[in-house]
């Protein structure tokens, strides 16, 4: 399959059950909420080593905001519901409880629930005050500059990570550029975040390594440096190669993702330098979705 | 399908136990067993059709017709459905109530909501004392669900409430709040004296101050944008009551006490 000059491979990304959760956070303006965001969603590029993958899925305005002030969606994935719950508290307690004039609430309801402010309202010391409201028990914890307002619990949710796609391009510079265009399209998309910096990962992994103490390491067939020097995938005028990373609610999600992202590349095409369309996958090992290319963009 | 309406034959010389007469207990009743049931009435008891005439209908759909306040317990129990109450109704409405939906057109006696556990209660006129509270000796009052008054409450309003909400579109008697454990009570009106009396949590939300002022076991802790009241304020919006017409306000004076206890209660008057 072409399109636009650019190859797309007959290959598949695969990816992996995981567990999420949507948060709100809210704040006096818009500025702090994603101060906050940034904040909660910070080291959580992949699972690897962070705990978790994170992302800002998209601003809300306060009509969107159970507090009705301005906000920030974020998405919030785990390899299973304990290690996600350890990885929101800490984070709502480090960097959103931390925040001026913030306020953190549920956005999904899940199949089962998990705590948000369960514990963080400890903190209170004794001040902390409950209230129901609709059904939802929220904590209202006394804090210098006022009173942070949380939500008891979250939804969890299943959900899937790992969707991907690698962009070959013929300079570093052209491969960045489509993987900008394709970010910029995919942050439309509900249900997803990409959570490496920019949306875009230059590192992207194979399992296993020979140091024994490493369960992934570079990914040698597709560097472009090695081209000589292993079983490379890459043809011969291929000097860069970047890696959209995608976790989405459902499989469909990152399905509707991914279309949008590579047709963003494909717009750019040959013509700038992009030449093929790869993805990542482990023989089918790894994970029981599979994200064919050319499926996808028929 | 119409109300199951039972209609008072003539106003009771005695007080008649009507926690019988719920949803959850006649839902699988044929009319003759219906009609059969026995009722406390003063130290003996009467047959159903000997108090009321029975008009069929729906039974998770109740109405008590040409209602008297000597109508005790009336809703005892009750987990779901609806009862309609056209006239005042006797004490302990609403008693162990889990679910479903009351509405009186007129007064209640007291212990209206008495430990109430879920479910909405709307009296169109006015309360008598111990709404939402714990029977004598109890420790527990009201545990959930949400009770509207549209005119005023006697004493001792919310007296052992440990959670849910209390709606008083009037005025509320003397000690509201007395010995309040948690939930909410929110008043439009005037509130009498020795408000919040022994409160050891929960919150007294006023739209105005009192007239009798703030008693002195409450200490001001300033003025504060409190974010939790716009969502309260919007959970009223659902409510066929004036709060849900209430312009929401967040910014209010916050006293916490009783003092003379714990004083993790708060009265908040809005500014």
């Amino acid at each position: 399959m072409i399109i636009n000059g650019v190859t797309i491979d007959e290959t598949f990304a695969e990816a992996f059950p995981m567990k999420a959760t949507r948060l709100i956070i809210t704040a006096h303006d818009a500025k702090w909420a994603m101060i906050s965001a940034q904040a909660f969603t910070g080291f959580a590029t992949s699972v690897i080593a962070c705990g978790c993958e994170a992302g800002i899925e998209r601003e809300l305005d306060g009509s969107e905001t159970p507090d009705g002030r301005p906000g920030v969606a974020v998405l919030i994935f785990a390899m299973g519901g304990k290690g996600l719950a350890k990885q929101v508290e800490t984070r709502a307690g480090q960097c959103v409880l931390t925040s001026p004039t913030s306020a953190l609430f549920s956005g999904l309801d899940g199949e089962k629930d998990m705590p948000l402010g369960q514990n963080l309202r400890y903190f209170g010391d004794g001040f902390q005050i409950s209230k129901m409201i609709d059904g939802k028990r929220y904590w209202r914890i006394p804090v210098m500059d006022g009173e942070f307002l949380t939500q008891e619990k979250t939804g969890v949710t299943a959900a899937v990570g790992g969707g991907n796609f690698l962009v070959l391009a013929e300079s570093q510079g052209q491969a960045l550029a489509a993987c900008e265009a394709a970010i910029e399209e995919m942050r439309k998309t509900p249900n997803v975040i990409m959570p490496f910096p920019g949306g875009v990962v230059r590192s992207g992994s194979k399992v296993g390594s020979k140091y024994k103490a490493l369960n992934a390491s570079t990914n040698d067939a597709f560097c472009p440096t090695l081209k000589g020097q292993t079983k490379s995938e890459l043809p011969p005028e291929c000097e860069s190669v970047m890696e959209i990373v995608i976790d989405g609610l459902t499989k469909e999600d990152i399905d509707k993702a991914m279309k949008v992202g590579i047709q963003a590349v494909c717009d750019l095409g040959a013509a700038q330098g992009i030449r093929r369309i790869s993805a990542g996958n482990y023989g089918g090992k790894l994970g029981p979705f599979h994200f064919h290319l050319q499926e996808i963009m028929a | 399908m119409s109300n199951l309406t039972f209609t008072l034959k003539a106003a009771p010389k005695q007080r008649i136990d009507c926690g019988s007469l719920t949803p959850d207990n006649l839902a699988d009743k044929s009319s003759a067993e219906i009609a059969a049931i026995e009722l406390v009435t003063g130290n003996t008891s009467a047959r159903v059709d000997a108090l009321f005439t029975i008009t069929e209908g729906d039974s998770q759909s109740i109405t008590f017709a040409n209602s008297d306040q000597k109508l005790d317990f009336v809703g005892r129990n009750m987990t779901f459905g609806n009862i309609l109450v056209e006239g005042d109704i006797g004490a302990y409405l609403g008693i162990f109530m889990e679910g479903g939906e009351i509405a009186v057109e007129g007064n209640t006696d007291i212990y209206t909501a008495c430990e109430m556990a879920g479910g909405q209660i709307k009296v169109n006129g006015n309360a008598g004392d111990f709404v939402g509270g714990a029977r004598p000796g109890r420790r527990n009052g009201m545990t959930g669900g949400t009770v509207i008054v549209t005119g005023n409450t006697g004493a001792r309003t919310g007296d052992h409430m440990r959670r849910g909400m209390i709606l008083i579109e009037g005025n509320a008697g003397e000690y509201c709040g007395s010995r309040m454990i948690s939930g909410t009570i929110a008043v439009l009106g005037d509130c009498g004296a020795h408000l919040g009396y022994a409160m050891k949590r929960g919150t007294i939300l006023l739209s105005q101050m009192p007239s009798r002022g703030i008693a002195a076991n409450f200490n001001d802790c300033g003025s504060h944008t409190l974010a939790f009241l716009p969502l309260m304020f919007a959970s009223f919006k659902k409510l066929d009551s004036q709060f849900a017409n209430v312009d929401s306000f967040s910014r209010v004076q916050r006293y916490a006490g009783d003092l003379a206890g714990i004083g993790m209660g708060e009265i908040l008057v809005k500014i």
